[in-house]
Protein backbone atom coordinates (compact mmCIF):
# COMPACT_ATOMS: atom_id res chain seq x y z
CA UNK A 1 0.00 0.00 0.00
CA UNK A 2 1.33 3.43 -0.94
CA UNK A 3 0.21 7.00 -0.29
CA UNK A 4 -1.19 8.94 -3.21
CA UNK A 5 -2.24 12.54 -3.78
CA UNK A 6 -5.91 12.44 -2.82
CA UNK A 7 -6.75 15.62 -4.75
CA UNK A 8 -5.46 14.20 -8.03
CA UNK A 9 -6.52 10.60 -7.43
CA UNK A 10 -10.27 11.34 -7.76
CA UNK A 11 -11.22 9.98 -11.26
CA UNK A 12 -12.54 13.22 -12.80
CA UNK A 13 -9.65 15.29 -11.44
CA UNK A 14 -7.19 12.65 -12.62
CA UNK A 15 -8.61 13.01 -16.14
CA UNK A 16 -8.53 16.81 -15.94
CA UNK A 17 -4.88 16.79 -14.86
CA UNK A 18 -3.96 14.23 -17.55
CA UNK A 19 -5.53 16.39 -20.27
CA UNK A 20 -3.82 19.56 -19.06
CA UNK A 21 -0.42 17.91 -18.59
CA UNK A 22 -0.65 16.66 -22.21
CA UNK A 23 -0.18 20.30 -23.25
CA UNK A 24 3.32 21.71 -23.33
CA UNK A 25 4.31 23.92 -20.32
CA UNK A 26 2.55 27.30 -20.58
CA UNK A 27 -0.25 25.92 -22.75
CA UNK A 28 -3.86 26.82 -21.86
CA UNK A 29 -6.98 24.83 -22.69
CA UNK A 30 -10.43 26.28 -23.33
CA UNK A 31 -13.09 25.23 -20.78
CA UNK A 32 -15.54 24.05 -23.48
CA UNK A 33 -12.84 22.03 -25.24
CA UNK A 34 -11.94 20.35 -21.93
CA UNK A 35 -15.62 19.74 -21.10
CA UNK A 36 -16.22 18.07 -24.47
CA UNK A 37 -13.02 16.06 -24.21
CA UNK A 38 -13.95 14.69 -20.79
CA UNK A 39 -17.66 14.42 -21.63
CA UNK A 40 -18.42 16.20 -18.36
CA UNK A 41 -21.14 18.68 -17.43
CA UNK A 42 -20.40 22.36 -16.79
CA UNK A 43 -21.25 22.10 -13.09
CA UNK A 44 -19.30 18.92 -12.43
CA UNK A 45 -16.23 20.11 -14.29
CA UNK A 46 -16.42 23.54 -12.62
CA UNK A 47 -16.53 22.01 -9.14
CA UNK A 48 -13.49 19.80 -9.76
CA UNK A 49 -11.56 22.65 -11.36
CA UNK A 50 -12.22 24.75 -8.27
CA UNK A 51 -10.72 22.04 -6.03
CA UNK A 52 -7.64 21.79 -8.22
CA UNK A 53 -7.30 25.58 -8.29
CA UNK A 54 -7.61 25.77 -4.49
CA UNK A 55 -4.77 23.24 -4.24
CA UNK A 56 -2.67 25.44 -6.53
CA UNK A 57 -2.45 22.71 -9.19
CA UNK A 58 -4.11 24.67 -11.98
CA UNK A 59 -4.67 28.29 -13.02
CA UNK A 60 -8.01 29.52 -14.36
CA UNK A 61 -8.00 32.62 -16.53
CA UNK A 62 -11.21 34.34 -17.61
CA UNK A 63 -10.79 36.54 -20.63
CA UNK A 64 -12.55 37.93 -23.70
CA UNK A 65 -11.80 36.63 -27.19
CA UNK A 66 -13.51 38.49 -30.04
CA UNK A 67 -15.77 40.14 -27.42
CA UNK A 68 -16.95 36.77 -26.10
CA UNK A 69 -16.14 35.54 -22.57
CA UNK A 70 -13.78 32.57 -22.53
CA UNK A 71 -12.21 30.54 -19.74
CA UNK A 72 -8.75 29.06 -20.20
CA UNK A 73 -7.19 26.53 -17.85
CA UNK A 74 -3.53 25.64 -17.48
CA UNK A 75 -1.56 23.41 -15.13
CA UNK A 76 0.83 25.14 -12.71
CA UNK A 77 4.41 24.03 -12.01
CA UNK A 78 3.20 22.78 -8.62
CA UNK A 79 0.43 20.80 -10.34
CA UNK A 80 2.84 19.31 -12.86
CA UNK A 81 5.18 18.21 -10.06
CA UNK A 82 2.30 16.76 -8.04
CA UNK A 83 1.06 14.87 -11.10
CA UNK A 84 4.54 13.46 -11.77
CA UNK A 85 4.81 12.33 -8.15
CA UNK A 86 1.34 10.80 -8.30
CA UNK A 87 2.31 8.73 -11.34
CA UNK A 88 5.52 7.68 -9.59
CA UNK A 89 3.44 6.56 -6.59
CA UNK A 90 1.10 4.55 -8.84
CA UNK A 91 4.07 2.84 -10.53
CA UNK A 92 5.58 2.08 -7.13
CA UNK A 93 2.36 0.38 -6.02
CA UNK A 94 2.42 -1.85 -9.11
CA UNK A 95 6.12 -2.60 -8.71
CA UNK A 96 5.76 -3.38 -4.99
CA UNK A 97 2.81 -5.69 -5.53
CA UNK A 98 4.72 -7.60 -8.22
CA UNK A 99 7.90 -7.74 -6.21
CA UNK B 1 -3.45 11.22 1.10
CA UNK B 2 -4.97 7.92 0.10
CA UNK B 3 -4.09 4.32 -0.42
CA UNK B 4 -4.59 2.11 -3.45
CA UNK B 5 -4.10 -1.47 -4.48
CA UNK B 6 -2.35 -2.83 -7.53
CA UNK B 7 -5.49 -3.09 -9.67
CA UNK B 8 -6.59 0.44 -8.81
CA UNK B 9 -3.12 1.77 -9.65
CA UNK B 10 -3.09 -0.01 -13.01
CA UNK B 11 -6.55 1.36 -13.85
CA UNK B 12 -5.44 4.88 -12.94
CA UNK B 13 -2.31 4.65 -15.10
CA UNK B 14 -4.37 3.30 -18.01
CA UNK B 15 -6.88 6.17 -17.59
CA UNK B 16 -4.03 8.73 -17.60
CA UNK B 17 -2.51 7.23 -20.74
CA UNK B 18 -5.88 7.09 -22.49
CA UNK B 19 -6.92 10.68 -21.73
CA UNK B 20 -3.48 12.02 -22.76
CA UNK B 21 -3.79 10.15 -26.06
CA UNK B 22 -7.34 11.46 -26.56
CA UNK B 23 -6.21 15.01 -25.79
CA UNK B 24 -3.43 14.91 -28.38
CA UNK B 25 -5.79 13.43 -30.96
CA UNK B 26 -8.54 15.99 -30.24
CA UNK B 27 -6.05 18.84 -30.63
CA UNK B 28 -4.64 17.37 -33.84
CA UNK B 29 -8.16 16.82 -35.16
CA UNK B 30 -9.34 20.36 -34.45
CA UNK B 31 -6.22 21.76 -36.12
CA UNK B 32 -6.19 19.60 -39.22
CA UNK B 33 -9.65 18.29 -40.12
CA UNK B 34 -11.07 21.59 -41.51
CA UNK B 35 -8.03 21.99 -43.76
CA UNK B 36 -8.06 18.37 -44.94
CA UNK B 37 -11.81 18.44 -45.68
CA UNK B 38 -11.49 21.77 -47.50
CA UNK B 39 -8.51 20.66 -49.62
CA UNK B 40 -10.04 17.23 -50.25
CA UNK B 41 -13.24 18.79 -51.66
CA UNK B 42 -11.16 21.26 -53.68
CA UNK B 43 -9.05 18.46 -55.19
CA UNK B 44 -12.11 16.38 -56.09
CA UNK B 45 -13.93 19.30 -57.76
CA UNK B 46 -10.97 20.80 -59.59
CA UNK B 47 -9.39 17.54 -60.81
CA UNK B 48 -12.74 16.16 -61.95
CA UNK B 49 -13.46 19.45 -63.77
CA UNK B 50 -10.02 19.41 -65.39
CA UNK B 51 -10.65 15.88 -66.74
CA UNK B 52 -13.90 16.88 -68.44
CA UNK B 53 -12.78 20.37 -69.54
CA UNK B 54 -9.21 19.64 -70.59
CA UNK B 55 -8.94 22.83 -72.64
CA UNK B 56 -9.39 24.85 -69.43
CA UNK B 57 -7.23 22.60 -67.24
CA UNK B 58 -4.59 25.32 -66.69
CA UNK B 59 -7.18 27.86 -65.58
CA UNK B 60 -8.80 25.29 -63.31
CA UNK B 61 -5.42 24.46 -61.79
CA UNK B 62 -4.56 28.12 -61.06
CA UNK B 63 -8.06 28.77 -59.75
CA UNK B 64 -7.68 25.80 -57.40
CA UNK B 65 -4.39 27.23 -56.09
CA UNK B 66 -5.96 30.68 -55.58
CA UNK B 67 -9.12 29.36 -53.89
CA UNK B 68 -6.98 27.00 -51.80
CA UNK B 69 -4.71 29.84 -50.65
CA UNK B 70 -7.62 32.11 -49.70
CA UNK B 71 -9.54 29.26 -48.04
CA UNK B 72 -6.49 28.18 -46.02
CA UNK B 73 -5.96 31.78 -44.88
CA UNK B 74 -9.62 32.06 -43.79
CA UNK B 75 -9.44 28.75 -41.87
CA UNK B 76 -6.26 29.92 -40.11
CA UNK B 77 -7.90 33.26 -39.25
CA UNK B 78 -10.98 31.55 -37.78
CA UNK B 79 -8.88 29.15 -35.67
CA UNK B 80 -6.72 32.10 -34.54
CA UNK B 81 -9.69 34.23 -33.45
CA UNK B 82 -11.47 31.30 -31.74
CA UNK B 83 -8.62 29.39 -30.11
CA UNK B 84 -9.31 26.30 -28.01
CA UNK B 85 -5.67 26.00 -27.03
CA UNK B 86 -3.49 29.01 -26.25
CA UNK B 87 0.20 28.35 -26.43
CA UNK B 88 3.17 30.45 -27.52
CA UNK B 89 4.94 27.23 -28.49
CA UNK B 90 2.11 26.16 -30.84
CA UNK B 91 1.88 29.65 -32.32
CA UNK B 92 5.61 29.57 -33.13
CA UNK B 93 5.30 26.09 -34.70
CA UNK B 94 2.27 27.24 -36.73
CA UNK B 95 4.15 30.25 -38.09
CA UNK B 96 7.13 28.08 -39.02
CA UNK B 97 4.89 25.58 -40.80
CA UNK B 98 3.24 28.42 -42.78
CA UNK B 99 6.66 29.87 -43.75
CA UNK B 100 7.84 26.39 -44.77
CA UNK B 101 4.83 25.96 -47.10
CA UNK B 102 5.43 29.34 -48.76
CA UNK B 103 9.15 28.61 -49.16
CA UNK B 104 8.51 25.11 -50.52
CA UNK B 105 6.21 26.40 -53.26
CA UNK B 106 8.53 29.32 -54.05
CA UNK B 107 11.31 26.79 -54.64
CA UNK B 108 9.02 24.47 -56.64
CA UNK B 109 8.25 27.38 -58.98
CA UNK B 110 11.96 28.22 -59.25
CA UNK B 111 12.81 24.61 -60.15
CA UNK B 112 9.94 24.42 -62.64
CA UNK B 113 11.07 27.68 -64.26
CA UNK B 114 14.65 26.40 -64.54
CA UNK B 115 13.69 23.01 -65.95
CA UNK B 116 10.88 24.21 -68.28
CA UNK B 117 9.22 23.37 -70.63
CA UNK B 118 6.77 21.01 -68.96
CA UNK B 119 3.37 19.73 -69.88
CA UNK B 120 0.34 20.20 -67.60
CA UNK B 121 0.50 16.62 -66.37
CA UNK B 122 4.10 16.99 -65.20
CA UNK B 123 3.49 20.35 -63.50
CA UNK B 124 0.47 18.94 -61.72
CA UNK B 125 2.30 15.81 -60.57
CA UNK B 126 5.24 17.91 -59.29
CA UNK B 127 2.93 20.29 -57.36
CA UNK B 128 0.87 17.41 -55.93
CA UNK B 129 3.90 15.41 -54.79
CA UNK B 130 5.51 18.60 -53.37
CA UNK B 131 2.40 19.10 -51.20
CA UNK B 132 2.59 15.49 -50.05
CA UNK B 133 6.31 15.89 -49.33
CA UNK B 134 5.32 18.78 -47.02
CA UNK B 135 2.67 16.59 -45.32
CA UNK B 136 5.27 13.89 -44.65
CA UNK B 137 7.84 16.36 -43.30
CA UNK B 138 5.30 18.11 -41.05
CA UNK B 139 4.09 14.70 -39.84
CA UNK B 140 7.64 13.67 -38.95
CA UNK B 141 8.40 16.97 -37.20
CA UNK B 142 5.26 17.14 -35.08
CA UNK B 143 4.94 13.37 -34.58
CA UNK B 144 1.61 13.04 -36.45
CA UNK B 145 2.09 9.75 -38.21
CA UNK B 146 -1.30 9.87 -39.94
CA UNK B 147 0.12 12.85 -41.89
CA UNK B 148 3.10 10.73 -42.93
CA UNK B 149 0.85 7.87 -44.10
CA UNK B 150 -1.51 10.27 -45.86
CA UNK B 151 1.43 11.90 -47.67
CA UNK B 152 2.87 8.53 -48.71
CA UNK B 153 -0.53 7.20 -49.86
CA UNK B 154 -1.33 10.22 -52.04
CA UNK B 155 2.24 10.28 -53.43
CA UNK B 156 1.82 6.62 -54.43
CA UNK B 157 -1.54 7.28 -56.12
CA UNK B 158 -0.07 10.32 -57.93
CA UNK B 159 2.79 8.21 -59.30
CA UNK B 160 0.43 5.41 -60.37
CA UNK B 161 -1.78 7.93 -62.20
CA UNK B 162 1.22 9.69 -63.76
CA UNK B 163 2.93 6.57 -65.12
CA UNK B 164 0.08 4.15 -65.78
CA UNK B 165 -3.05 6.25 -66.37
CA UNK B 166 -1.91 9.48 -68.06
CA UNK B 167 -5.16 9.81 -70.07
CA UNK B 168 -7.29 9.58 -66.95
CA UNK B 169 -4.82 11.28 -64.63
CA UNK B 170 -7.15 14.09 -63.48
CA UNK B 171 -10.07 11.76 -62.82
CA UNK B 172 -7.74 9.37 -61.02
CA UNK B 173 -6.38 12.20 -58.85
CA UNK B 174 -9.87 13.49 -58.12
CA UNK B 175 -11.00 10.19 -56.63
CA UNK B 176 -7.81 8.72 -55.20
CA UNK B 177 -5.86 11.86 -54.22
CA UNK B 178 -8.76 14.17 -53.35
CA UNK B 179 -10.81 11.27 -52.02
CA UNK B 180 -8.02 10.13 -49.70
CA UNK B 181 -7.50 13.65 -48.30
CA UNK B 182 -11.25 14.19 -47.87
CA UNK B 183 -11.85 10.79 -46.23
CA UNK B 184 -8.88 11.29 -43.89
CA UNK B 185 -10.29 14.68 -42.84
CA UNK B 186 -13.75 13.19 -42.26
CA UNK B 187 -12.34 10.19 -40.39
CA UNK B 188 -10.32 12.45 -38.07
CA UNK B 189 -13.33 14.71 -37.52
CA UNK B 190 -15.60 11.82 -36.59
CA UNK B 191 -13.22 9.57 -34.68
CA UNK B 192 -10.71 11.87 -33.00
CA UNK B 193 -12.98 14.16 -31.08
Amino acid sequence: MTELDNIIHQPVRLRIMSALVALEPGGQMDFIFLRNLLKATDGNLGAHLEKLEDAGYIRIEKTFVARKPRTFISVSDKGRDAFTQHIAALKLIIKTSKG
Amino acid sequence: MDTANNENAQDSLAAIEEIMKQTRKAIASAHTNPLLIFWGILWVISFASAQFYLAYAHYICWSMAAVGGVGTFIIFRISHTQPFIQSEHRLRIGRRILCSWILLYAYVFIWLAMLAPFNGLQINAVCSTAAMFAYIMIGLWVGSYFMVWLGLAVTATTLIGFYFLPHYYCLWMAFTGGGTILCTGLYIRLRWR
